[in-house]
């Protein structure tokens, strides 16, 4: 019988403790570190790299000293303008400057996961309020996860929720939540769903918050899989949460969230669903099971999914240490929205596509630009052309040749082929300094096929 | 076997030969002869007129007695116009629409309206893009009449890419909302043009293409394929600048707009609905001048627009539909202009359609509280757009079997 996926990862020589390794950590855990935070986890191990991204102190660069106070100001002011912009901008701050980056990548597998759009909701308090939310529960108990959403405002008006009255129903809700949040398809009926829109009726919103308006509120019986009683919404909850479904759908969101496309097969995720039904759906600590794994340090998880924007645009941006002057967050969430996620507007109640269609013809394009104007400091207010030259000797490399190495291992988390190599050297021959080549050929890394996956 | 709409999209392509990237095989080349791949190759362009559009001077019944009744401060004289039947006339600013009508590329249907109409921009725009007649149904609806179609056209397993494109910078318009289906947006040529020049990979031979379903495979053909096509949109907008032959498009935000749309035809997207969205039709005052602006706007957009595709060999794929939430109301208000209405017209344009207009041209001495009644149902023209042009059944999408109008 072969060790389950799940165990604990022991470094040996097919899968050594190496660059490759702690980046995927990094990438996927967060959105990528610094050449400074990628040669402290080397060098510690395996098990110190991780406690380090599960207690939010991975980050050695880049983090201000009065990050939350400052985080908090900015989200007050974008909550109280009524412009979804400066929120996105907001959120692309704390992702740039927590010292617990982990956290953001979770709050953003919740908002795919309960993916609510500001498109309909209009209400910019309330989306910051739904974030947060998140944020707060992100690594806690499931159920208490699904429970604060299905009291969220905007989700609630999101599902058209205050339409659902008794005698009335509207099932957006009620089928969203079997189909999309806590179950998964095939594990319901659509007499299922019917009975659950009435055990969701007179959930609304008035003057911002939630209650149940106990007039709309259908109080009778209702048979929800294999139970008769009279359900109300949180019972509803309680009891969708309790099936074993549940578990399956949070391992199927865990998988989703840090591994490789394809390498979790039905029997991990199985495995894993098994854990979490034995310890009471607790995301934060299958998070950590996940983290920990053999599965996820092996090579078929290594550089096996598509980077998703704020990855790439936040990765890159931390990797080339662009932290004073910081880029603008405005201009990176127009930069995210070009290349397909713009923040708080998924695209619908399934969340963002993700994986492979993350590359649009448009998104590669927007990706490459990205790269270009990275290199070239204009996601600065005023330009601020990075000294890359300057990055490589503080991390003890040359010019030419042997700095194009050290970008590669940074940016791509793997050497290039030396004809990939060749490729971009070739492609910034010609007029111009030094350091305008080298930047050129930072951006041309970016844009190379290598840099699109983690 | 090729059927003679594989042989124009190949022409078509030849003309992008050598750098054909790989993704327009699939889409592009489709060998398939069925009617279900026949019609995924089909394209609908929406063309949404915010702000409700003066019928009546728009498509103008000068005949009817109660027209210069109605219109003292806006009656358009009947020299004016362009007549396309008894008593009807276009508005001057329409010319190249009415000459679109006669090359038979252009219907318009008159009286499209929905029962008890709302005179909301919003309420009536969203009862628009879901197709649900009524304010608290459509408000319930959480996808529009395109997303509901694509989702099924979807589920039959045809779709790869975003299956719709807003053209613009505006948020997504709720018609293109989907539960599952992918919109996507661009709202200017540098969306997809290159801030560097990529160097090509070296140049691998022929047949030895990455290929097959790895990721790395699969990134790396997307990646070089979407620099190729960018690559090669930009080298045929410098050639087409050298010649001088490029398709003229006139210089309004429509017509850039309805430009892209045509270059993403031309490079193989896989989309099967483009949205464009042009604003400013709340005409309450000073209506003349905003009006005729808009109305040449359009139909200049559209004329070129058409005109290039036709050049391009690709206009037997595509059909335009322009809509707006609503008419205005046949008596001008006290500021020379017209407030919220009913019914109006909708516009049809493409080779494939019966040319000419269509329905009954609005009467306007039988108001209903001084408002057009309307003739068509809009969910008839949709029934339209989705079972003879896109091939996707339309009762299910409509809530409800409509009769598709005969004009296509």
């Amino acid at each position: 019988m072969t060790a389950s996926p799940w165990e604990p990862y022991r470094p040996d020589a097919s899968s050594p403790w190496d660059l490759e390794r702690a980046w995927t950590l990094r990438r996927r855990a967060g959105f990528g570190a610094t050449w400074g935070e990628l040669e402290r986890d080397i060098a510690d191990g395996p098990g110190p790299a991780v406690d380090r991204v599960l207690a939010g102190e991975c980050r050695l660069d880049g983090v201000p000293a009065d990050f939350g106070r400052v985080a908090g100001l900015i989200g007050d002011a974008a909550a109280g303008s009524s412009d979804a912009r400066r929120l996105q901008a907001w959120w692309i701050y704390r992702c740039l400057f927590t010292p617990d980056p982990l956290l953001e990548r979770l709050t953003l597998a919740w908002h795919d996961h309960f993916a609510t759009s500001q498109l309909k909701v209009e209400d910019v308090a309330a989306m910051r309020a739904q974030n947060e939310t998140l944020r707060r529960l992100a690594r806690g108990p499931f159920a208490d996860l699904v429970h604060a959403m299905v009291r969220d405002p905007a989700l609630l008006y999101w599902l058209d929720a205050p339409s659902n009255k008794k005698g009335k129903p509207n099932e957006n809700l009620a089928r969203e939540l079997m189909e999309l949040f806590v179950l998964g398809v095939g594990n319901y009926s659509e007499a299922d769903v019917k009975e659950a829109a009435r055990a969701l009726t007179g959930r609304t919103v008035i003057q911002g918050a939630f209650r149940v308006r106990e007039a709309d509120r259908d109080d009778g019986a209702k048979a929800i899989l294999d139970r008769t009683g009279r359900f109300d919404g949180e019972a509803l909850v309680d009891h969708l949460v309790a099936q074993p479904a549940a578990a399956d759908r949070l391992a199927w969101r865990l998988c989703a969230t840090f591994l490789g496309e394809g390498v979790a097969d039905a029997t991990a995720r199985a495995e894993l669903a098994a854990r979490l039904r034995s310890d009471g759906l607790h995301v934060g600590r299958g998070v950590a099971t996940v983290l920990r794994s053999r599965l996820f340090f092996s090579s078929t998880n290594l550089h096996a999914r598509v980077a998703d924007p704020i990855g790439f645009v936040v990765g890159a941006a931390r990797a080339l240490e662009r932290f004073d002057p910081p880029p603008s967050t405005l201009l990176l969430a127009e930069w995210l929205a070009r290349m397909g996620q713009e923040l708080f507007f998924p695209p619908n109640v399934g969340g963002w596509p993700g994986g492979r269609g993350w590359l649009t013809g448009r998104a590669v394009v927007a990706r490459a630009n990205f790269a270009s104007a990275l290199v070239e400091g204009h996601l600065n207010p005023s330009p601020a052309i990075p000294d890359l030259r300057g990055l490589a000797a503080r991390h003890g490399r040359g010019g030419g040749r042997e700095a194009l190495g050290f970008f590669a291992g940074l940016l791509a988390g793997r050497p290039l082929e030396a004809a990939e190599l060749d490729r971009v050297a070739h492609g910034v021959e010609g007029p111009g300094s030094d350091a305008s080549r080298l930047g050129r050929a930072v951006a041309l890394l970016l844009a190379a096929a290598e840099c699109q996956v983690c | 076997m090729l059927t003679r709409r594989d042989l124009i999209r190949r022409s078509a392509f030849l003309s992008m030969a050598p750098a054909v990237p790989a993704f327009l095989a699939r889409t592009g080349l489709a060998s398939g002869a069925d009617e279900a791949k026949e019609k995924d190759g089909r394209v609908l362009v929406v063309v949404q007129l915010d702000g409700g559009n003066d019928g009546i001077n728009t498509v103008v019944p000068f005949g009817d007695e109660a027209y210069g009744k109605l219109r003292k401060a806006l009656r358009l004289p009947e020299d004016s116009l362009c007549k396309v039947g008894d008593g009807v006339g276009l508005h001057r600013a329409l010319k190249p629409a009415a000459e679109l009508m006669e090359s038979h590329r252009l219907a318009i249907v008159q009286g499209v309206g929905y029962p008890n109409p709302d005179r909301s921009h919003f309420e009536s725009m969203a009862i628009w893009q879901t197709a649900r007649p009524d304010r608290a149904s459509a408000r319930e609806e959480s996808a529009g009449w395109l997303g509901r179609a694509l989702d099924a056209a979807a589920t039959r397993g045809t779709a790869s890419g975003p299956a719709a494109v807003l053209v613009g910078d505006e948020s997504m318009p709720r018609s293109l909302w989907a539960r599952r289906a992918q919109a996507t947006s661009f709202a200017d040529a540098s969306d997809l043009t290159l801030a560097m020049p990529m160097p090509a990979s070296m140049p691998a031979p022929a047949g030895a293409r990455p290929s097959g379903d790895d990721l790395s495979a699969f990134v790396r053909r997307t990646v070089t394929t979407a620099y190729a096509t960018a690559a090669e949109m930009e080298a045929a907008a410098e050639r087409g600048r050298g010649r001088g032959d490029a398709a003229r498009y006139p210089a309004s935000g429509l017509a850039k707009r309805l430009e892209l749309v045509a270059r993403s035809l031309k490079a193989g997207s896989p989309a099967r609905v483009f949205y464009a969205i042009q604003a400013g039709y709340d005409t309450h005052s000073a209506q003349l001048p905003t009006h005729a602006r808009l109305l040449g706007e359009l139909a200049g957009a559209l004329r070129a627009f058409l005109d290039d595709l036709a050049a391009a060999r690709l206009a037997d794929r595509v059909l335009v539909l322009a809509f707006s939430e609503f008419g205005r109301r046949p008596e001008e208000n006290g500021s020379l202009g017209t407030d919220h209405g009913t019914a109006g017209p909708v516009f049809l344009a493409g080779p494939a359609v019966k040319p000419g207009l269509l329905g009954r041209t609005p009467r306007l001495g039988e108001l209903r509280d001084g408002d057009l009644a309307w003739s068509v149902d809009f969910r008839s023209v949709y029934a339209a757009v989705l079972d003879l042009w896109l091939g996707i059944p339309s009762a299910g999408i409509l809530g409800g079997p409509f009769e598709p109008l005969a004009v296509i």
